[in-house]
């Protein structure tokens, strides 16, 4: 169930990432919603799961960047791991505080990748501190709008199904 | 606490494992090929029917929510249709008076390549990366290192193996991408790549001799063997102090890679080049 779970997340986060980096191809709006797929795991369905999602996640998308496979898919695995390792030890349930997890995760893993690249001396892709900080914002806040989303979800599903118990009730009397 | 250790032995055997993955091709220069076209095989179906949901979105926003100032847009698209069609009538008669010099000379007859017309299907899987997947593939008759050109000028080239219905194109702007280039009045010819810098665009090794003015017009030169002559790349925005005997110049594009939606595929088999992929 969880393996299906990882799967799933993957695929979303990677769909969404594929068509909305369509819309903002030139680097000016940089986001990687990977990230915030791997974080989300790992704070709901704790350390493994934060592996797995990054491994998965991070060797699909080197696959599909033409990058060096493994780049990516270890720094994805080293905070999924360390987002659910630190998620179980202090109490992060609140939407904001998780989207906190995500900007700190987003830029651990960015710093993670921008060494590996210096360590591989592949053709170095230009560090800059404005997409980064870009990137950090952004992830932030599409992890703010799935915690709020998965918070609300239940509540609003459960309202929907009252409401609905109570007008037929209504209706038989 | 033993479900702990295990996650523990787990996450340490996995880091291990991409490591190794990235040294084996860090020795190598390449990367993996099969497990890069594996997923983006699978990868652009799920694309072409995604983009199709968010084409039928935009559709929808663009024609039936967003009409405001249309009638005003059409005229000036009416009236830049006529300058166009005037244009494209001056340039034909150029075209029969080259083949006509051509043919008095006994010169090899320039040919006009044939395009296909593609739809940018998805954008980068990871930020950076600089490319895009578009909608046609090897059975339209797409090959790898194939030209991409669109409206304003040129996106880029064909990279890996296309699949059926989808290939994958790098961007000119990418920090490994190139072209052989010449500016349009001084003659310089030297590569242009891609950057991280602003314009994102770099033509290195230009002779100091050559007197190239700021504004002026670069093409791409043929020289490369993907691009053929005489497409635009961009405008001379300055000149930066190269080594030696070149100077540098920083080229703005003339596509803006924020908004291609449909380009144009040149169908021409590129030249073979020595030792290049």
């Amino acid at each position: 169930m969880k393996l299906v779970r990882v799967i799933l997340t993957v695929a979303v986060a990677l769909t969404l990432q594929m068509t909305l980096a369509r819309y903002a191809v030139a680097g000016r709006w940089v986001f990687d919603l990977v990230v915030v797929g791997v974080i989300y795991a790992a704070l709901y369905w704790g350390p493994a799961a934060g592996m797995w999602t990054g491994t998965l996640g991070g060797l699909t998308q080197d696959a599909l960047s033409g990058d060096v496979v493994g780049l990516g898919g270890f720094a994805k695995t080293v905070v999924g791991y360390g987002a659910g390792v630190l998620g179980a030890q202090f109490i992060v349930a609140r939407p904001f505080a998780r989207s906190g997890a995500v900007a700190v995760a987003t830029l651990v893993h960015r710093m993670i990748v921008v060494g590996l690249l210096a360590v591989v001396d592949r053709d170095w892709p230009g560090f800059s501190w404005t997409a980064m900080l870009m990137e950090t914002g952004l992830n932030t806040v599409a992890g703010l709008l799935a915690f709020q989303l998965t918070e609300m979800l239940p509540g609003a599903l459960e309202q929907s199904r009252d409401r609905r118990r109570s007008s037929l009730s209504r209706r038989r009397w | 606490m033993a479900s702990s250790r295990r996650t523990l032995v787990l996450f340490l055997v996995l880091s291990f494992a991409h490591l190794l993955l990235m040294s084996v091709q860090v020795q190598a220069r390449s990367g993996l090929p099969l497990i890069q076209a594996a997923a983006f095989r699978l990868f652009a179906a799920v694309q072409q029917s995604t983009s199709a949901v968010a084409d039928a979105g935009q559709s929808f926003w663009s024609n039936y929510l967003a009409l405001r100032g249309v009638a005003a847009e059409n005229d000036a698209l009416h009236k830049r249709v006529l300058e166009l069609e005037g244009h494209m009538q001056a340039q034909a008669a150029l075209l029969n008076q080259t083949h006509e010099l051509e043919r008095l000379l006994k010169l090899k007859e320039s040919l006009v390549a044939p395009t296909l017309a593609a739809r940018v299907i998805a954008g980068d899987a990871a930020p950076g990366a600089l490319t895009v997947t578009i909608d046609r593939g090897s059975a339209d008759g797409i090959e790898t290192n194939m030209a991409v050109i669109g409206h304003a000028g040129v996106v880029g080239r064909v990279i890996n193996s296309p699949t059926p219905h989808a290939a994958q194109v790098q961007l000119l702007i990418s920090h490994n991408a190139g072209a052989g280039a010449i500016t349009e009045q001084s003659g310089a010819v030297g590569p242009v790549r891609g950057g991280a810098g602003d314009p994102p665009l770099e033509m290195d090794y230009v002779d100091l001799l050559k007197d190239v003015k700021v504004g002026e017009r670069v093409l791409t030169s043929g020289l490369d063997g993907i691009f053929p002559r005489g497409f635009l790349i961009g405008t001379v925005e300055r000149a930066v102090k190269g080594s030696g005997v070149y100077s540098d110049l920083a080229v703005r594009p003339a596509t803006n890679f924020s908004d291609i939606h449909v380009v144009l595929v040149i169908l021409a088999r590129p030249a073979k080049v020595e030792g290049g992929s």
